[in-house]
């Protein structure tokens, strides 16, 4: 029934962006594996790791832009949704050691031992099941941002104030986590994990299916951003995102527009943790940093916030740029990307890609037939 | 004060005794007024009198302290939010004119047409089903061949008769407009008298305004608002009689 | 037992002392306890006041004997030898190698003799605090040989006070006696309930078991007494620590009252501003260890007004370099002032490294008075006191000067403001330069109880939000609550549910009481604050 609605809104842009995806989930494994070493066109799997990284990123600075460039929700906090679905991964590939961890222990992991504790918590029960983990993946994010919204939108919390509020949130979850009592693994966090669905996780053939599986993870993220922004749902959001008073007063329950999009995301950064873990090899509780979640942002920012593809572009090409200048002028590092900040609120404000359609359509002079996702400041 | 409370049944809209204050300001003073199915009523009243606080108070934006505000005679509106009464079928016009300006004229319409207003019906809504019910308001608001232009582009009067335009789609019982006219050249502004005494045909309209000629044209039934009260009304030659009313508006 | 017979013995003989003491202070160097304990009865009878240095020598294992005359001495070690004094006259004797000396030991009832005997004389002193700080010696050793001491000590105590505490120090000692009658058992426990604190409780709380049903009464009753008025103190002592919290809380949102809550721009560089003021601090520090040591007392002082320069100039620069331009962009001014942040705080990282900073306390900042069972720091009395008077100081130029009128005039309607003739622009910079320079004053503070690090602003930031919101947004009385009681509380939830775990539930409840009430504590109606 479905297929009706959703085939007719697989437009051009969806389109090229699941081609490009696909194509990449294929071409880099063949690359890896199958072309030799000594190739020119031999991907190393160190390689393979780090893009498929970048595509965490961007499917978790799609999240962003979904609530931000659409909806005009500035959420501070993405980052705890990532970490969340991330920690559930993490509990899943601990559960996964089993009894091959440092101490031995059949089923608890090493830093329970440690502690001292004598049986699993209740919360790590089911873990040991892909599946399950899977839906929590899903549920813990958005039971959370579920929660949070319901309250501040319902209270209608808008502008900094839920700016702040997510930054509050982000910031407590990171104290929590730091607790060793709160049964995550504490400051270390969740490592040394083995395998995933029965194979190894060190293994190139393992990296090359992670790398795939995020790049599908991508692809469907942004068809599915897609298809939301432009149903006539989507347009509701950008009349909230531009006049949300007059949207309520033409009976549109703004906080239940909000919730949903705000939980869809949600589940979407917290789809990007859980396949970045596995990729990185550790989770801990410095995810759930304040600021990670504002760079996050700015990823946005940089690529064009309300454009989707922006949010992809920006998110790989400031961390391509971060791993450049990290390893090569670690002292710099910050000073660029607080520069980029500032640069872009003040420079570029629609972002790499309002440049790139501001130009063209300036070049073919045709003044109305830009796309309807020009963003709108909002004063609060 | 009335001896006998009228009786709100058969009214469209009946508030009574309704009060708000701001921080110890009256914005309205036991403010009654009764507004009837397919009336269409002007509200005139100097600067503060209160005039924009009542269309807040009846579309939910701000709860009254007091009194009693009922829609088609049995709704009390006081305890619903302004969605609730969007949907119920009481339109607004703003006094600055507000469109969506990131959308086409089209799409304005669109997401003001009556329809479902939940999340999931406009997720899964099929695009192009009301297409004809677009058209035929584009025609009466003259933007027909505008469709496609962003909102934002449109000049002061059309966003105007846009907004007019959307409170068509909605297809309230009662429409609230304030100051519509503000703005406009003589052309445009006799242009929207005669859009809403068409739109009264169908409904009940409130129209507060300021500009007299705007309010003569209408040649409808006037309140006079005053520190938040009623404190005239009747025909437009009446309430210019009114002693109280001239003071009201040259007596300072 | 036969201390008590000396002691008692002691207290009859006339006081014939000083000409025999010398003597008497070289047989403490004797080779066994037990003879060092005779040499202490015979020291101690004499009752001279000027044996004290020497019995607190030896009690801290600073008493010697020198090997080539067997004379004692009081040394103070120097790396390898010796300084040497006389126990009596306090002359300096030079110094000598460790190897020609050997330190006179002492076993634990050698050390309870020499208390009691300390007790015993310090109880005479002719100054009532010598005398009250005996008593309470006393109360806490407990040592049955001073009784008698203890009851003459009172016979002649004129002061109410010392008296008070003689009786309880007596009531104490009769208590540990099982022989003590029902009667004066009771009565013992009402004194000592009457006295209170730990070490009563400790006293009594044995007694709660007692054989004799009225004895265990009464002093059950003593202890739920005793207990409840400790919780209290307990309590009370929390709400200073929350007090303190919450002027420190105070110190760093009341610059961002200023920016956020009356000019509406969300600075998420406000703590480097705070960081700033710290690093000011270190810097005035370092130049006067290095140019005039003798000033160290003054840093603050003088460090005061340079962070508020330092910290409000580069607000004003920031102001007209970036915030100018995103004036009614909130979100906007929230990312580029971020990123603001990070270069501040990379750019102190790369200029005084990423390592804490030493930064010392003054000598009036050093200390604590104790206040009934309260304790409080003299540097935290004067965070308390500093937050207290920037608050009032920023009220006054708000309320009172030409400056804050135009602040506020330009904050509730520009285009009015500027059409009365206020340079808008000028008041928008001198405004954000106020609140920077209030947050760099708060650095100056911060700098004495926190780490001064490139971080030190992080800390400070979501916090300071949270108040400003919580006590409702440009309401600067409603930060002062804000900041107060958000103290108080954490403070109050720390013993409950650890420090972490009490931030965690603080943020929490800001969290849903935002909710509740999202214009804070003390909202604003109106329109004006709705765009
Ligand atoms: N939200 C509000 N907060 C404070 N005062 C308000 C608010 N809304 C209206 N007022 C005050 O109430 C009075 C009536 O305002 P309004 O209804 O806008 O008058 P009118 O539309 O008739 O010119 C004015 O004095 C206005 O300042
Ligand atoms: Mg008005």
């Amino acid at each position: 029934m479905q297929g009706g609605i959703l085939l007719p809104r697989l437009d051009r842009a969806g389109l090229i962006f699941g081609a490009v995806a696909l194509g990449l989930a294929i071409l880099i494994p063949i690359l890896n594996l199958i072309v030799p070493t000594d190739s020119a066109f031999h991907v190393p799997p160190h390689v393979v790791a780090l893009m498929g990284k970048y595509l965490c990123y961007a499917l978790l600075a799609l999240s962003v832009d979904l609530v931000w460039g659409y909806c005009g929700i500035l959420s501070l906090g993405h980052g705890a949704f990532f970490a969340l679905g991330g920690y559930a991964m993490g509990m899943y590939l601990m559960r996964q050691i089993g009894p091959r961890g440092m101490y031995g222990h059949p089923t608890l992991p090493d830093f329970m031992v440690f502690l001292n504790w004598q049986e699993l918590p209740w919360y790590w029960l089911g873990f040991d099941q892909f599946w399950f983990a899977a839906i929590m993946v899903l549920l813990a994010p958005g039971l959370l941002a579920g929660l949070l919204g319901w309250l501040a939108f319902r209270s209608r919390v808008t502008g900094v104030y839920l700016s702040i509020i997510t930054q509050a949130m982000t910031f407590a979850l990171l104290l929590a986590f730091f607790r060793n009592d709160m049964g995550f693994g504490g400051n270390n966090g969740l490592t040394d994990f083995k395998d995933i669905l029965g194979a190894p996780l060190q293994a190139d053939g393992t990296r090359s299916a992670l790398f795939a599986a995020s790049a599908i993870a991508l692809a469907f993220g942004f068809i599915l951003c897609r298809w939301i922004v432009r149903s006539k749902l989507g347009r509701v959001l950008v009349a909230i995102r531009d006049a949300e008073s007059r949207t309520r007063f033409l009976g549109y329950r703004v906080e239940q527009y909000k919730l949903l999009v705000f939980v869809t995301s949600a589940c979407m950064a917290g789809v990007a943790g859980a396949l970045y873990v596995p990729q990185v090899g550790i989770i801990n509780p410095g995810e759930f940093s304040p600021a990670n979640s504002i760079e996050a942002v700015i990823w946005v920012a940089v690529g064009g916030r309300g454009t989707l593809i922006g949010s992809v572009i920006g998110a790989v090409l400031v961390n391509f740029g971060k791993t450049l200048l990290t390893n090569a002028l670690p002292e710099i590092w910050l000073f660029a990307l607080g520069g980029l900040f500032i640069a872009v609120t003040l420079f570029l404000p629609r972002g790499i890609v309002g440049l790139w359609t501001g130009y063209w359509a300036k070049r073919r002079e045709k003044q109305a037939a830009s796309i309807a996702t020009q963003p709108v400041t909002e004063g609060s | 004060m009335m001896l006998t409370k009228p009786d709100p049944q058969h009214t469209q809209l009946y508030l009574d005794g309704v009060s708000v204050s701001f921080d110890g300001f009256r914005a309205l003073n036991n403010l009654s007024l009764i507004i009837m199915p397919g009336e269409m009523r002007a509200i005139i009243g100097p600067n503060g009198a209160g005039k924009t606080t009542m269309m807040d108070v009846i579309t939910g934006k701000t709860k009254p302290d007091r009194g009693t505000i009922l829609f088609d005679g049995d709704t009390n509106l006081t305890e619903m939010d302004e969605a609730g009464i969007a949907t119920l079928g009481i339109g607004r016009k703003f006094q600055k004119p507000t469109v969506f300006e990131s959308h086409t004229v089209w799409d304005n319409i669109d997401l003001a047409l009556a329809g479902r207003r939940g999340p999931f019906a406009t997720l899964f809504h099929r695009d192009g089903a009301d297409d004809d019910r677009i058209l035929a308001i584009l025609e009466t608001i003259r933007l027909s061949g505008r469709r496609d232009v962003l909102a934002g582009a449109l000049s002061h009067g059309q966003k105007q008769w846009l907004e007019i335009g959307m409170l068509l789609a909605q297809e309230p019982k009662l429409l609230l407009v304030d100051e519509p006219v503000a703005g406009m050249t003589d052309a445009e502004t006799a242009e929207t008298a005669r859009l809403l005494r068409e739109i009264a045909q169908t409904r009940s309209v409130v129209v507060v305004e300021h500009d007299m000629t705007f309010v003569r044209d209408l040649d409808v039934k006037v309140t006079v608002l005053h520190e938040g009260s009623v404190l005239s009304d009747g025909s437009l030659d009446h309430v210019s009689a009114d002693p109280r009313v001239i003071e009201v508006y040259l007596g300072r | 037992m036969r201390i008590l017979l000396l002691l008692l013995s002691l207290l009859v003989t006339p006081l014939v002392w000083a000409q025999a003491t010398g003597p008497l202070i070289d047989a403490l160097g004797a080779d066994d306890f037990a003879a060092r304990e005779q040499a202490l009865t015979a020291l101690t009878e004499t009752d001279d006041p000027a044996i004290v240095p020497a019995l607190k020598a030896l009690e801290n294992g600073q008493l010697y004997r020198r090997l080539s005359d067997d004379k004692v001495v009081i040394g103070q070690e120097q790396g390898e030898s010796i300084t040497l004094t006389d126990p009596l006259t306090g002359e300096a004797l030079g110094t000598q190698a460790a190897g020609d000396l050997e330190r006179i030991r002492v076993n634990n009832r050698l050390r309870r003799a020499i208390d009691a005997s300390l007790g015993a004389l310090t109880l005479r002193s002719p100054d009532a605090a010598v005398r009250q700080s005996a008593a309470d010696a006393v109360f806490v050793s407990r040592d049955a040989a001073t009784l008698p001491l203890l009851e003459t000590a009172l016979a002649a105590e004129t002061d109410a006070r010392v008296k008070r505490s003689l009786e309880q120090a007596r009531a104490a000692i009769l208590l540990a006696d099982a022989t003590l009658g029902t009667d004066d058992k009771l009565s013992a426990i009402a004194i000592i309930a009457d006295k209170g604190g730990q070490a009563a409780l400790a006293l009594l709380s044995p007694l709660t078991s007692s054989t004799e049903p009225a004895v265990a009464k009464a002093a059950t009753e003593a202890v739920r007494l005793i207990e409840n008025k400790l919780a209290w103190a307990a309590a009370a002592q929390n709400v200073i620590y929350g007090l303190s919290l919450g002027s420190v809380l105070l110190l760093a949102a009341i610059g961002l009252a200023v920016t956020f809550g009356v000019m509406g721009v969300i600075n998420m560089a406000h703590g480097e501003m705070v960081m700033l003021g710290a690093y000011t601090t270190f810097v005035v520090q370092e130049i006067i260890r290095a140019h005039a040591p003798g000033l160290f007392d003054w840093s603050l002082l003088i460090a005061l007004p340079l962070a508020f320069v330092v910290a409000g100039g580069i607000g004003i620069l920031i102001e007209r370099g970036v915030i100018r331009f995103l004036y009614g962009r909130p979100l906007e001014t929230l990312l580029a002032t971020w990123g603001l942040s990070l270069v501040l705080q990379q750019a102190v990282r790369s200029i005084f490294g990423p390592t804490n900073m030493e930064v010392g306390n003054p000598a009036w900042m050093a200390g604590a008075f104790q206040v009934g069972e309260v304790t409080i720091t003299y540097g935290r009395m004067w965070i308390f006191l500093f937050g207290l008077m920037v608050f009032a100081a920023l009220m006054l130029l708000l309320r009172r000067t030409p400056l804050g009128l135009q602040m506020r005039a330009v904050t509730q309607n520009r285009s009015m403001a500027r059409a009365m003739g206020i340079r808008t622009a000028r008041v928008d910079a001198l405004t954000f330069g106020l609140g920077s320079g209030i947050a760099g004053l708060a650095g100056v503070a911060l700098s004495q109880i926190d780490n001064v690090s490139p971080n030190l602003g992080q800390g400070y930031i979501i916090d300071s939000f949270m108040i400003v919101i919580f006590g409702g947004v440009g309401n600067l009385w409603g930060t002062l609550v804000g900041a107060l009681s958000l103290g108080i509380v954490n403070k109050l939830l720390e013993p409950l549910a650890g420090a972490v775990l009490g931030k965690i539930l603080v943020l929490v409840g800001i969290i849903l009481f935002i909710q509740a009430r999202p214009r804070g504590l003390f909202a604003l109606k109106g329109r004006a604050i709705e765009h």
